[in-house]
């Protein structure tokens, strides 16, 4: 038998002097190579991505020397496309052409594009820590008021709306332009390498990692031939000279790698194009009203940057019924178990009403727009019946949940019309009211014994001042508490307020769901392009690029030599050292039936 | 004052009661007082739109063709409405004279309060109610009411000719409403 070297089994001999740069280049590459699959993404997996790495370090440094540009992964051509950093110029020598090189090379490294992602980060950080325009308008008010001084400099630097900011588009366009101007010119080399035939075999087989030797009774030409059409059977792509024959296999790796990249793309592609042609919106709806998906009826209201406002589509919407049931008993009780949104909708004005009923992860798809229902409460019915004994107020009140496990929600009631004076309630609501040593709970989160508990306030409730605020809050600054003894009211009964200032009836209760709309074009083409680069990276990651090189000349003994050689690019799995052995037994054993293939085939 | 995709509410959880609704707390998409009008030759022609007014009698924009008409999108629950209400209130009657119909639309609102409402700050005009914002739907390929409030002027020829995204000042309704009535009766 001859011996099959392993990979470890040596490679002792020093390089040349003269073979030094190529070596060199190659390891530059290498290394520009990386930087730039790391400024990708940093889930990438280095090895997977980066072949030119892996295989550079499988490469003995001296097959590498002796074929230099050839055996390694980095052919001749790699280098003018990989933009081998050009000697620095001198300051002065510094042209536009050569600034514009350098700029770009900095724009799309690894370093610039970890930066922008951390100023994107940084750039988030007065978001959560300054009121927000888009997300909340009253607070950025009372921010102005709080702060007189402060705030118009924080507003000229955009910092009360800053994913609208221009330094943050600024940001976020020089991200994408990183990103893409990195990964362009990568799937262009990928391309180019799938379709690369393989190189020319390296002189000293030996020397390669897996390798073997063997004398057959052949010519050198019908043992050449013999080795293509065995190597072409097993889906080889062949490159062949004189006496050598260079075949490799797994491209689909180079394919994978590929289809990564272009997905990638396709990804920040379909996130940009949902950012700016998207929307989302957020509506509280309670049992039996409407609303229509139009900016004045919606609660918040975030559009993309080429969304106008008649861009939404034109569907109505009405909660017919709320219901929600919770787990009982056992370690799981009171959490809920389902909820269902039954709505009509018309998806336009005039259409023809159907039903839906949304649940979580169930959204109602009017012409693409996704409505979600993200969230529940109740709503007691409140009437109010003013000091001149008008009726102000009469309506189905949105309460807060503050206690997620057993739903005690918090809300206010404001009669801003009450006479003579304005009348404002706060105040709990309980879903199941039990009395805990003389403090009020909810002890289950569906409405066994629903009733509510207000603290009435008259005065002034600062809404005719025309500074929009929250209605879940009663800003009793202007008001005074009435002294009344804490009260609970189940439904149907009324509380008197004290001096004849009104009295509050709590009429009845529903439920309201919060409804999340969402327009996002580029969610389908997101997933698809996450999908296709999964896809991508798992067939990088599995298949193994090989060759496998055939040189046939004549012995000193007069007959023919073999050297069979072996490379895996890139053996992440391991296995290739079987591989090579069943190909290298393969080859002998189609070698050894000299008597040739032909004198078999006419038996 | 767009946002590019910023919501910390993931629609994806299992759990949707953590969520409270209307990250916006004053639960409505407030304006900023902005006006604009639109020069004669560049307007768009507002849709006829009908509805059942506060007292339920029933009313529709063309009835009011020839006149000029201020469509004012209010709810009583909403703070610049209140505090816009009483200069809409004045400007109604001023411009009664030259032929200007106000015409409230009142939205996310109850009967009972949009009733006070109108009571307590003398509104004389008419208003639709429309709870479930079909007649700001209808606007939508024209210039659409972007904030509550907001107030459309339509020309005598049925068009719109301004707009007041926010709370309505006297003088930004008012000059739009001198405009318009000067061009006197147009064709």
């Amino acid at each position: 038998m001859t011996d099959v070297r392993s990979p470890q089994a040596g490679h002792g001999i020093a390089s040349p002097g003269a073979a030094e740069e190529p070596a060199d280049v190659a390891g530059e590459t290498t290394a520009d190579v990386a930087d730039e699959t790391a400024g990708v993404a940093g889930e990438i997996p280095a090895d997977v991505v980066d072949e030119t790495a892996g295989v550079a370090g499988e490469i003995p440094a001296d097959v590498v020397d002796e074929t230099a540009g050839v055996a390694g992964e980095i052919p001749a051509d790699v280098p003018e496309e990989t933009e081998i950093p050009p000697p620095r110029p001198q300051p002065g020598t510094f042209g536009v052409v050569a600034w514009a090189r350098w700029g770009w090379r900095q724009l799309t490294s690894m370093r610039i594009a970890l930066v922008l992602l951390f100023l994107l980060a940084l750039g988030s950080v007065p978001g959560s820590l300054l009121p927000q325009q888009g997300i909340d308008p009253a607070a950025v008010q009372q921010y102005f008021t709080a702060h007189p001084a402060l705030a118009p400099f924080l507003n000229a630097l955009g910092l009360f709306n800053v994913f609208a900011a221009p330094w943050f588009a600024a940001i976020y366009l020089l991200l994408f332009i990183s990103l893409a101007g990195c990964v362009l010119p990568r799937s262009f080399r990928l391309a180019r390498t799938a379709r690369a035939r393989p190189p020319q075999a390296p002189r000293y087989l030996s020397r390669l990692p897996n390798s073997v030797r063997y004398e057959t009774a052949m010519t050198t030409e019908e043992a050449s031939a013999a080795a293509a059409a065995f190597l072409t059977r097993r889906r080889f792509r062949l490159s062949q000279g004189e006496g050598w024959l260079s075949a490799e296999k797994g491209y689909r790796r180079e394919a994978g790698n590929l289809l990564f990249h272009v997905a990638l793309m396709g990804v920040l592609i379909s996130i940009g194009v949902g950012g700016l042609f998207g929307y989302k919106a957020d509506r509280l709806l309670i049992e039996g009203n409407s609303f229509a998906d139009t900016v004045t009826d919606l609660d918040a209201y975030h559009p993309g940057h080429l969304v106008s406002a008649n861009d939404l589509a034109p569907f109505s919407l009405t909660l017919d019924k709320f219901s929600a049931s919770y787990v009982a008993s056992g370690p799981d009780r009171n959490q809920p178990a389902s909820f269902d949104a039954h709505v009509s909708y018309t998806a336009q004005p005039g259409g023809v009403a159907r039903t839906y009923d949304i649940q979580v992860n169930h959204p109602l798809n009017v012409d693409s727009t996704k409505v979600y229902l993200i969230g529940h409460g109740y709503a007691p019915v409140f009437r109010v019946t003013d000091g001149h004994g008008k009726v102000v107020y009469d309506q189905a009140t949105p309460f807060l949940p503050a206690e997620q496990a057993t739903y005690l929600s918090e809300g206010v009631v404001k009669a801003p019309d009450a006479k003579p004076q304005q009348l404002g309630f706060a105040g709990v609501f309980l879903p199941t009211a039990v009395d805990v040593n003389g403090q009020l709970e909810s002890a289950f989160p569906a409405p066994y014994a629903p009733a509510v508990s207000m603290i009435p306030y008259v005065g002034n409730l600062g809404l005719n001042s025309g500074v929009p605020q929250s209605v879940y809050q009663l800003n009793t600054t202007g008001m005074h508490r009435l002294a009344t003894p804490a009260q609970v009211l189940t439904p149907g009964q009324s509380m008197k307020l004290p001096g004849g200032a009104g009295t509050l009836t709590f009429a009845g209760l529903k439920q309201w769901a919060s409804l999340q709309v969402t327009y996002d074009p580029g969610q389908v083409p997101a997933l698809i392009s996450g999908i296709v680069a999964l896809a991508g990276l798992v067939l990088s990651l599995l298949v193994r690029r090989r060759r496998i090189f055939v040189r046939a000349y004549r012995g000193d003994s007069g007959r023919t030599v073999v050297d069979v050689g072996g490379l895996a690019r890139s053996d992440v799995g391991g296995g290739f050292e079987a591989e090579f052995g069943e190909l290298a037994a393969g080859l002998r054993s189609v070698h050894d039936h000299d008597s040739s293939p032909r004198s078999e085939e006419t038996e | 004052m767009a946002v590019f995709g910023v919501l910390s509410i993931a629609a994806c959880s299992g759990q949707i009661a953590a969520n409270t609704p209307a990250s916006n707390g004053s639960n409505f998409v407030s304006g900023n007082g902005d006006s604009s009008y639109f020069k004669a030759g560049g307007r768009l022609a507002a849709p006829d739109v009908s509805g059942r007014t506060l007292s339920g009698a029933r009313l529709s924009l063309s009835s009011y063709r020839g006149k000029v008409v201020v469509i004012n999108f209010w709810g009583s629950w909403c703070a610049p409405c209140r505090s816009e209400a009483p200069t809409l209130a004045v400007l109604s009657e001023q411009y009664q004279s030259k032929g200007v119909q106000f015409v409230g639309v009142d939205i996310r609102d109850s009967p009972a309060s949009a009733q006070a409402f109108v009571q307590n700050f003398d509104i004389s005009y008419p208003s639709l109610n429309d709870p479930a914002d079909e007649i700001a739907l209808a606007f939508r390929h024209t210039v659409p009411p972007a904030a509550i409030p907001s107030t459309l002027v339509i020309d005598r020829n049925g068009q719109i000719a301004g707009r007041v995204i926010g709370q309505a000042s006297y003088s930004s309704l008012g000059n739009i409403l001198a405009k318009v009535t000067a061009g006197g009766m147009s064709r």
